[in-house]
C-alpha cells in the first residue's frame, strides 16, 4: 500500500495514512451526529447534537487532522497533495459499507476503482 | 431553490479551495515539520492558518447545510471537485507544474468523483416537492 517510491519520503506516506484515518474517522462520526432522526430542526437539532458525543469527535479529529494536513502539504507540492487526498472518499466509502451497510452498487465501485487509479498514479509517477 | 444548491455549492468548493491555498502558505512558512511546540507556534504564529480556519469553518457549516436539504449526488461532487480549482491555481501561486502523472491521475480522480455523484443520484432519488 506505501512504497517507498522515489519522491515521497516515508513521512510524507505516514502523514498521508493519518490523515486517511482521521479524515474517515471524522467523516464517520458527523454522519453519525447528522443522521439521528431524533434530532428536529433548526436550533433544537444543534443542541441534540451538542449533547452527544459524535459531533465532538468528529470535531476532534478534524483538528487534529488540520495539523497533519498542513505538515502534509508543507513537504510536497499542493498539486499533488490535494490528488493524493482524494483517496479519502475511498476510504469514507468502503468504511460506510462496512459501519453504515451503505450498498457498493456497480457505479460506486468503478468510481471507486478510477479515483485509487488516479492516486495511484500520482503516488507513483506525481 | 436550484439556485440556492448552485450558490451552496459553489459556496462549498470557494471554502474548501481557500482553505487548501491557505495550508499549502502556512505549512510553507512553518517549515521545518516538526512534532514540537516550536512547529505549532510557527504554524500559529502567521496569518494564512486563519485562512485556513475561516474555509474549513465555512465548509463545515455549508456542507451540514447542504447534507440535510440538497440532493447527495451533487452536493458530494461539489464537496470534491475542488481538486480542479486548487490544482490550477497552484500553477498560478505556486509556480507547480501539471505534470503528466498529475494530469492523468486527476482525470481519473475526476471521472471516479462523477461516477460516485451519479451513484448517490441513483440511490437517493429527489423527494417530490412538498
Amino acid at each position: 500500500m506505501l512504497p517507498a517510491t522515489g519522491s515521497i519520503s516515508s513521512l510524507v506516506a505516514g502523514l498521508w495514512l493519518l490523515n486517511v484515518l482521521l479524515d474517515t474517522g471524522g467523516q464517520l462520526a458527523f454522519k453519525a451526529a447528522a443522521g439521528s432522526p431524533l434530532a428536529g430542526d433548526g436550533l433544537a437539532r444543534w443542541k441534540h447534537m451538542a449533547a452527544r458525543p459524535w459531533l465532538w469527535l468528529g470535531i476532534a479529529s478534524y483538528v487534529i487532522e488540520f495539523l497533519v494536513w498542513i505538515a502534509f502539504l508543507s513537504l510536497i507540492p499542493l498539486s499533488e497533495g490535494v490528488l493524493l487526498g482524494s483517496i479519502n472518499i475511498v476510504a469514507i466509502m468502503v468504511a460506510g459499507r462496512f459501519l453504515f451497510g451503505e450498498r457498493l452498487t456497480r457505479l460506486r465501485v468503478i468510481g471507486i476503482l478510477l479515483v485509487t487509479l488516479g492516486v495511484t498514479i500520482v503516488g507513483i509517477a506525481g | 431553490m436550484r439556485r440556492f444548491y448552485l450558490f451552496g455549492f459553489l459556496l462549498l468548493m470557494g471554502f474548501d479551495t481557500l482553505s487548501q491555498i491557505s495550508f499549502k502558505y502556512a505549512g510553507t512558512q512553518a517549515l521545518p515539520v516538526a512534532a514540537s511546540v516550536a512547529w505549532l507556534l510557527r504554524v500559529f504564529g502567521q496569518p494564512w492558518v486563519y485562512g485556513a480556519i475561516v474555509g474549513y469553518v465555512g465548509a463545515f457549516f455549508t456542507w451540514m447545510s447542504l447534507l440535510k436539504h440538497a440532493p447527495i449526488g451533487p452536493a458530494f461532487a461539489a464537496s470534491h471537485l475542488e481538486v480542479v480549482s486548487v490544482m490550477l491555481l497552484s500553477v498560478w501561486l505556486f509556480d507547480e507544474h501539471l505534470t503528466v502523472p498529475r494530469v492523468l491521475g486527476a482525470i481519473a480522480i475526476i471521472a471516479g468523483i462523477v461516477c460516485l455523484g451519479l451513484a448517490e443520484s441513483r440511490e437517493h432519488p429527489p423527494e417530490p416537492a412538498a
